[in-house]
């Protein structure tokens, strides 16, 4: 019995290919992107489980006021660690860390590392990554070992054993202590090298200030945490007052413990490596259920059409005696044939743009999960739930129908054509939403990345400085300036993409006195050229400037040269003219030079800060070289040579400013490949679902269309006569995305300072672009049908 | 066999009430052969449906070899239906997905009949409708004649007592319908099947040993 079920189900798969073909299709890529979003949420919430003591680890933040604003950040002085531990018996380890870029070098291999990792001894109790080779209690306990993971190893050693080789660290030796297993893909650590902390010079002292650590704690007991949080509070009340000597009524000093496994997915505070949000989390798993409940409407609906025309079929079957649960069965048995099909090709599908997505969506995800049997077992259930949905409906409708009302071929389902219709609405107003949210999302990216900063980005590679190039800074950069194409050479401590030192300022004494928090931005004098800053009031820095720079007697009698931006000199109570001249101190006191035009120095989510800009060449750690544009290959290869002859300890690792720039968006470009890649998948679903319905409707109204045909019907006539019905359903689902759009749009544009405002365009343009693709759908079908000859459509009767 | 007594049909339409059948009375025996004539809107369809169960009268009570059948459940009418009727069509009603053979077979597996046996049936059937070398074809490979020979035998596989047709010649050629005709006298003759068909041919209606003529949904002749 179910042989021949399958066998006549197979039969009319072929019969109907195109039919089966989209359908399938349309499972299958419901499917698919249902299992990438399902690959991807389950990644995000593995994160870190893979540690044993996950559930004892907590990372403390540090919640403060030091005068002007509550603060907090996930940066941590190096006192908390090991005073907690000494404070407080809960407390079992502690792990400091701190990711710094090195220059490594092994024999002739020199490279510029970015996941250099310094951490405590316990790093490898506290967490669980696998050491390959070494003694985890060990391999950190002096200042002069370092850890490598398996693929560096390979790198600078190759087939080599490194344990207790020496490696070049920076200027220093380090002894080659334990191989670790790559870090993996989900852990909010993630590392090439990790060395020991104690060999981080500027971390030798405790101190609750310079926030620059992570500091995660390992508890005896996870229950402890509630406990421990409140004597935190209470102890670090008597060290702001009795240690800190904080006496403002404002000002406080505490730590905040933060679950380890909730960082990655809960927590604002980056850390080590940037954070996920579990709202994103939330929004793409319903994305994932509302498509993958599209593709179950579409595909019932689709199958529902194409049984209306078998009904003569099902009408004598049940002449010949077949029972109601035998064409029950049937159908079923057809719906799963083809559902199982769906499935396989889903699997398939995801299993082949799973590299896509990865690059996509910036991930490194594997297929593990698909292959494990709780996925299996609901793939399988869920194929039998979906097959049953699909094969139900025909099923009954036909198996309970009058054999002589089904076995006339002008059967048709009346019901459910109220909740057909409300399920295109539905899709339709998903894809409307997304589409409005991709165009929306473009336009902002396109005014990050085309709007004025207030410096130049283009053409200006970025180079390294460090403490062995400083002293011949002049030189190096004098020689560089030299070769061909060089516009002008600059150096900095940072890129002014994003300024990081924060720092505080003040003008005037006693009552008078006046502090502003300020970024703070040291640079050389060439900086206003290179990068192209505007100046508004003032000069330039000049030579004379850098001469007056005095660092003879122990610094006594250095002081700064300030420039500052319009943010400042307002926070200050200042207009830009009456600002020169006067004096200023941000550590030593020096006098304002110039004031410069306000610029972008944090990406666009945030506002533009009061900046100072002070003449300091010895913490010049960057250098900016504005080249022509032209034949960059070649100007590149000369600057290579002039890097080559002076500086010899370390490569020539470039990159260009705009590209650090565009980085900074790198979450914003992927939701936007995320949105495009679903908005136009959620459009062809919907579209697969108006297809089906119209193909439906064709077939019930062909007797209706042969009629007006032979009274006069031209094929417009009745493509319009079609078309109207299906296109009030768009027409009611932009009437419903359209504000839900706006909402959302505006709420992510909230995100951002500096943001694009949402024009009527991006409305029309989602709504017309909707409707025309509904009207293609729509009447590809219904020009079949009004071609079609009326005597034919009539005899059947 | 039959015993038809009062039977009502009618559907209401716009406060009107339009008769299908009125007040048919009728028997018949086993092994007779009846035609049904009379003019398009006679009620010939009609009435066939009701005997072969496919519809249900307005009124009136219906003897199936002795069973009151609308005092049956549903149940042992479609198992009554199933083992003793078979049905014809003018339209052939040929299960376009499956090859002769399998729509044959059809009937066959739902009762449930294990392979062997149903293989054995439908060889037989084949042999006895002169159609083995087309077992494995479709019926769109078919004339209309040879697709109600596939019709007839897939109706009478089951080996019904009772063989209803609706215009079993309607679509074929005078001679494809006078093959068919003779097939169904052999049937009736040889198997001793109870023949009741619907036609508009008096040449084919000469066929049946009592024919019945109906209008406007009665009876009103019968010779």
């Amino acid at each position: 019995m179910f042989t021949n079920y399958f066998k006549i189900a197979w039969r009319y798969l072929l019969k109907t290919k195109l039919y089966a073909l989209v359908n399938i299709l349309g499972l299958a890529l419901g499917m698919t992107s249902c299992l990438l979003i399902g690959i991807y949420i389950f990644n995000e919430l593995s994160f870190d489980h893979f540690n044993k003591n996950a559930n004892r680890i907590v990372r403390a933040t540090m919640d403060y006021n030091s005068g002007d604003a509550p603060n907090t950040t996930a940066m941590t002085g190096t006192k908390v660690g090991p005073q907690f531990k000494r404070t407080f018996p809960q407390v079992e380890a502690y792990v400091r860390t701190i990711k710094y870029p090195r220059v490594i070098g092994y024999k002739d291999k020199v490279f510029d590392e970015k996941r250099f990792l310094y951490a405590d001894p316990a790093f490898f109790n506290v967490f669980s990554f696998k050491l390959l080779n070494g003694n985890a209690a060990t391999v950190l306990d002096a200042p002069d070992k370092i850890v490598l993971t398996q693929s560096m190893s390979k790198k600078y050693f190759g087939d080599e054993n490194p344990i207790g080789k020496t490696v070049t660290v920076g200027i220093k030796q380090l002894i080659v202590s334990g191989i670790a297993a790559d870090a993996p893909n989900n852990s909010q650590i993630k590392f090439d090298f990790v060395s020991s902390f104690m060999g981080f010079s500027s971390a030798k002292e405790e101190k609750w200030w310079e926030a620059n650590y992570i500091t995660y704690l390992l508890l005896h007991n996870a229950s402890d945490i509630p406990v421990l949080q409140k004597q935190v509070a209470g102890y670090m009340k008597t060290v702001s007052r009795d240690e800190l000597k904080m006496t403002g009524a404002n000002n406080y000093l505490t730590y905040h413990l933060e679950p380890f496994l909730k960082v990655h997915l809960y927590s604002s505070l980056e850390g080590l490596e940037p954070n996920n949000n579990i709202l994103y989390i939330y929004i793409l798993g319903i994305v994932a259920i509302l498509i993958l409940l599209i593709a179950c409407v579409n595909y019932t609906n689709l199958s529902t059409a194409q049984a209306a025309g078998r009904s003569a079929e099902v009408g004598m079957r049940k002449v010949m005696g077949a029972g109601k649960m035998q064409v029950f069965y049937q159908f079923i048995c057809e719906s799963f044939l083809l559902t199982l099909i769906a499935v396989i090709t889903g699997v398939v599908l995801s299993l082949i743009l799973l590299p896509y997505f990865n690059q996509l969506s910036g991930q490194e995800l594997t297929t593990g999960v698909l292959f494990h049997p709780v996925t299996i077992i609901s793939l399988l259930l869920l194929a039998i739930i979906v097959a049953f949905m699909a094969g139900a409906y025909p099923a009954i409708v036909l198996s309970n129908g009058k054999i002589i009302q089904v076995l006339k071929s002008g059967f048709n389902f009346t019901g459910g054509s109220t909740l057909r219709k409300t399920l295109i609405v539905f899709q339709f107003t998903i894809s409307i939403f997304l589409i409005i949210a991709t165009i929306v999302i473009l336009q902002q990216l396109s005014y990050v990345r085309n709007k004025d900063l207030g410096y130049d980005k283009e053409h200006i590679l970025v180079l390294p400085v460090d403490r062995k190039m400083s002293p011949d800074y002049d030189a190096i950069r004098a020689a560089i300036a030299s070769a061909p194409n060089v516009v002008s050479v600059a150096g900095a401590y940072e890129t002014p993409t994003d300024i990081g030192w924060g720092d505080g300022m003040h003008k005037g004494t006693g009552d008078n006195e006046k502090s502003v928090t300020v970024n703070a931005f040291p640079v050389d004098e060439h900086i206003v050229k290179t990068l192209g800053l505007r100046i508004i009031a003032g000069s330039d820095y000049t030579n004379a400037d850098v001469q007056q720079f005095d660092t003879s007697n122990g610094g006594e009698n250095l002081h700064y040269t300030y420039m500052l931006n319009e943010s400042a000199v307002k926070a200050l109570g200042w207009t830009p003219q009456e600002a020169i001249g006067k004096t200023i101190t941000k550590g030593r006191s020096g006098v304002v030079k110039a004031v410069i035009k306000d610029f972008h120095l944090h990406s666009f989510h945030e506002p533009i800060n009061p900046l100072v800009v002070f003449l300091d060449k010895r913490m010049v750690l960057s250098m900016f070289v504005k080249i022509s544009g032209k034949d960059v290959q070649s100007t590149l290869n000369s600057l290579q040579k002039v890097w080559k002859q002076r500086v010899t300890h370390r490569p020539f690792d470039y990159h260009f400013l705009d590209e650090e720039y565009d980085a900074m968006y790198k979450t914003e470009q992927r939701t936007a490949g995320v949105f495009t890649t679903f908005a136009s998948l959620a459009i062809l679903l919907a579209c697969l679902g108006l297809f089906a319905l119209t193909a439906y409707t064709m077939v019930q109204r062909t007797k209706e269309i042969g009629i007006r045909k032979v009274l006069g019907a031209t094929i417009p006539d009745i493509l319009s006569l079609v078309s109207k019905d299906f296109l009030k359903l768009v027409i009611l689902a932009l009437v419903i995305a359209v504000p839900v759009g706006y909402y959302a749009t505006n709420k992510w544009l909230d995100n951002f300072s500096y943001k694009i405002s949402i024009t009527p365009w991006v409305f029309i343009i989602a709504g017309l672009a909707t409707i025309i693709i509904a009207f293609i759908t729509i009447s590809a079908q219904a020009i079949k049908t009004a071609m079609a000859n009326p005597v034919k459509s009539l005899r059947t009767e | 066999m039959i015993e038809l007594q009062h039977i009502y049909k009618w559907i209401n339409s716009g406060g009107n009430r339009t008769f299908l059948l009125k007040d048919i009375n009728l028997s018949i025996a086993e092994g007779d052969f009846i035609s049904i004539m009379g003019p398009s809107g006679s009620g010939k369809s009609t009435l066939l449906n009701v005997m072969g169960m496919l519809d249900e009268p307005s009124e009136g009570q219906y003897v199936f070899m002795g069973d009151d059948v609308f005092k049956m459940k549903e149940k042992q009418r479609s198992n009554l239906y199933k083992q003793h009727i078979g049905f014809v069509f003018q339209a052939y009603h040929l299960i376009d997905e499956l090859t002769v053979y399998e729509n044959i077979e059809t009937p066959l597996l739902y009762q449930d009949i294990k392979g062997a046996e149903r293989k054995a049936i439908v060889a037989d059937m084949l042999d006895r409708f002169q159609i083995v070398g087309k077992k494995d074809l479709f019926p769109a490979q078919l004339s209309g004649g040879q697709q109600q020979l596939v019709g007839v035998a897939r109706a009478l596989v089951a080996k019904p007592k009772l063989l209803l047709a609706d215009e079993p010649t309607g679509n074929l050629n005078s001679k494809q319908g006078e093959e068919i005709m003779e097939l169904f006298k052999k049937i009736n003759e040889e198997d001793g099947v109870t023949i009741v068909q619907v036609t508009h041919s008096e040449k084919n209606a000469a066929y049946g040993s009592r024919i019945i003529h109906l209008l406007d949904g009665r009876i009103e002749s019968t010779q």
